[in-house]
């Protein structure tokens, strides 16, 4: 088990690599500077360049970012926020996407669940269609779109949260109470995403036969679902979530714009295209550290759930 | 001579149970005689054919392709149907709502709009004047303005007597009718050759992993998760900014990561299956890799991503109108779903059909491609055959 976690801990920094290689010399195949811009003379621009060590061969640059990634010194934005230390950026707008982020996955799994067994267990009735319903228009109506619709009706005329997001600088209700609205427009794709999935799934085991000896226990339906056929639908839907997380993490871009939330979206799309070098790598190496991380702990978080998986187990043990 | 038996309904079960034999319906039989069942006269139904057959006997799957060649057809002759070309501007008759002929005259679409006006200039709006919908009071600072909401001739009152906009128009004066359809082309292309280049990658990529498993699956996974912790938005930045806007950049973009997915559910499927007897039996019969992959484990592994393709192109969709409400969406002037969408969003509350009418294109591809990816799934499940 330790040497299994060991081995993916290397993978997830071989990974890390891999991905901030790439995406160096991505950025840097894009047309233009940090420092091409008609209002800065070309002599500052050199200097400027040498300074920041732009003139120099990529792979050099390259092996600067490495250095600055290993001594966590990210250093100073160039433009998107000039001259503040980078650290500083991410430590102050980060938390705030990733609460954000965290919160939908509260409402999402429980709502998504729920949502999901209703349509299975009445399947071909009423509630079916409506949950069927309901996952159409989450998936085929944009957030950005019914996060307008919720400020304007929710926010606007009836007065029930506020517009945009609260400038109170600490965790307090004031800020949680401006969250509830974002957190909703984030949520929709992944509650109608898992219930759809789990739709599907749930519907098929409860024709199989461990339901039906379930069922001649003499265990109630509900009893039979909860119990067995919900907990093996447990697996697929924890490695979607891995995705969801994801997903939510730059879907947030357009719902932080909407609600005026200071988190990491609009620093980042700036950056991006304002060739603000330092802050680009430092962004993609938190965000792709992030989604390593939490697919780490999903996958060993599995034999929890499910005893029988052994995780770092032998060829035979692990894949039959 | 073989025995006819005409009269007896030997395909329908319920009929036979009820049916009485009389002696006409036996016949002797010569001492010696060879009885023997005949080989089938039609020729051999092949997996592929048998899945089509199956499929078109689904109502539903039917249904769904009957809507989803509605919007094909739609894309492909809609933005001729009108009387406007797909960029023409006319700047006067901007924002207007929807006006289709016939439907005016039973109260819908019938291009009025209602706007919020003082009581006192209510005589400005009299020649485009309909009715009153409701009157209130509003106060500024010390005064209480009557104020009213009256429905207006929208078309009229920009001079447009004449002109439908059979899907209304937009901040420039386009005509959406022709600029939805011609956006459903481009977008509705654009998601079948991603969905295809995914699955064609994603297929071939889970199978071959799967199939030699050990070493080769070892490290084609380790491929994957490191394409996976790509941060996809980032990327999709960084290939719009280096590339531009155009169709094929989007297609890039979109199909970076979006291969993995696929990839995934087919590695996993073929795990399932290839350690099945029947696969080692044709195994031991010398069937070469390629045939136990393409004719044994493929037919029986392709179900749930059939199921995961249909779905993928109107995600797709989705992916773009994301795109082009941060402005890296196709190129003006050419629109696309995704770009009426989030152009749509910037006067949702004054012109909500702008949203509309292509959110209900999504809507229904979404639902016609549900419906018939599960009509898919069930006829190329092979343990349904001859069904």
């Amino acid at each position: 088990m330790l040497k299994y976690v060991l081995q993916r801990v290397l993978f997830m920094f071989i990974a890390l690599f891999l991905v901030s290689l790439f995406t160096f010399f991505l950025i840097n195949s894009v047309p233009g500077g940090p420092f091409e811009n008609p209002a800065i003379r070309p002599e500052v621009r050199l200097a400027m360049e040498r300074r920041f060590h732009l003139d120099q061969p990529l792979i050099v640059q390259f092996g600067h970012f490495l250095r600055s990634i290993v001594t966590f010194d990210f250093g100073i934005s160039l433009i998107v926020q000039p001259s503040r230390d980078i650290t500083d950026i991410l430590t102050e707008r980060f938390p705030i996407t990733i609460v954000l982020n965290l919160l939908s996955n509260f409402i999402i799994v429980p709502l998504g669940f729920f949502l999901g067994s209703l349509a299975a267990l009445k399947r071909n009735r009423i509630p079916d269609h409506a949950v069927s319903a309901l996952v159409v228009v989450f998936i085929s109506v944009p957030s950005f779109v019914l996060a307008s619709l919720m400020q304007y009706f929710l926010a606007f005329r009836l007065g029930l949260f506020p517009m945009i997001f609260s400038t109170s600088q600490n965790w307090d209700w004031d800020r949680l109470h401006s969250m509830i609205l974002p957190i909703l427009a984030l949520s929709f794709g992944g509650i109608a995403f898992i219930t759809r999935f789990l739709r599907g799934e749930l519907i098929e085991t409860l024709n199989s036969d461990y339901m039906l000896l379930a069922k001649t226990k003499g265990l109630r339906t509900h009893q039979a679902v909860f119990r067995h056929a919900l907990r093996n639908s447990l697996i697929p839907i924890m490695g979607m979530l891995v995705g969801i997380f994801v997903t939510i993490l730059s879907g947030s871009v357009v719902v932080e714009e909407i609600f005026a939330i200071p988190g990491m979206g609009r620093i980042m799309i700036n950056a991006l295209l304002s060739h603000d070098y330092p802050l680009i790598m430092a962004t993609t190496v938190m965000y792709t550290f992030i989604a390593l991380v939490a697919r780490l702990l999903i996958d060993l978080s599995y034999s929890i759930v499910d005893p029988r998986i052994v995780i770092g187990g032998g060829r035979s043990a692990a894949r039959s | 001579m073989r025995h006819e038996a005409n009269s007896i309904p030997v395909d329908n079960v319920e009929l036979l149970k009820n049916y009485t034999f009389t002696e006409d319906d036996f016949q002797f039989q010569e001492k010696g005689e060879v009885l023997s069942d005949t080989v089938p006269e039609d020729p051999p139904v092949g997996f592929f054919k048998d899945a089509m057959i199956r499929f078109s006997k689904n109502k539903a799957s039917m249904v769904s392709i009957f809507m989803l060649l509605f919007i094909i057809i739609m894309a492909i002759f809609g933005p001729m149907m009108g009387d406007f070309h797909f960029r023409e501007q006319n700047v006067q008759w901007d924002r207007l709502p929807p006006r289709i002929p016939i439907l005016e005259n039973f109260g819908i679409f019938d291009g009025t709009s209602v706007v919020t006006v003082q009581v006192a200039n209510m005589p400005n709006w009299e020649s485009v004047y309909i009715e009153t919908v409701r009157t209130f009071y509003q106060t500024a600072g010390a005064r209480t303005v009557p104020m009213a909401e009256i429905r207006i001739d929208a078309y009229a009152n920009v001079g447009a007597e004449d002109v439908y906009f059979w899907f209304g128009s937009d901040m420039l004066g386009r005509d959406l009718w022709t600029r939805l359809w011609r956006g459903a082309r481009v977008s509705l292309t654009m998601a079948a050759i991603a969905v295809l280049i995914n699955l064609t990658i994603g297929v071939v990529f889970g199978a071959v992993a799967a199939y030699y498993g050990k070493k080769t699956d070892m490290i084609m996974l380790y491929i994957m998760e490191v394409f996976n912790a790509v941060p996809t938005l980032i990327m999709v930045i960084i290939i719009a900014t280096r590339l531009g806007t155009t169709m094929w950049s989007l297609i890039i973009a979109l199909t970076f990561s979006g291969w993995i997915g696929m990839a995934q559910m087919m590695r996993a499927q073929f795990y399932r299956y290839k350690g099945q007897e029947y696969v080692m039996a044709a195994r031991v019969m010398g069937a070469s890799d390629k045939r136990l992959i393409f004719r044994y484990i493929l037919p029986n592994a392709i179900g749930p991503t059939i199921t995961q393709v249909a779905v993928a192109i109107p995600t797709f969709m989705m992916t773009e109108a994301f795109l082009s409400y941060l402005g890296l969406g196709i190129q003006a002037p050419e629109p696309s779903v995704g770009v009426l969408l989030s152009q749509g969003q910037e006067m949702l509350l004054t012109n909500p059909h702008a949203v509309f009418f292509p959110a209900l294109v999504i809507s229904i591809l979404m639902l016609s491609f549900q419906m018939m990816s599960n009509g898919l799934r069930d006829a190329f499940d092979p343990t349904l055959r001859g069904h």
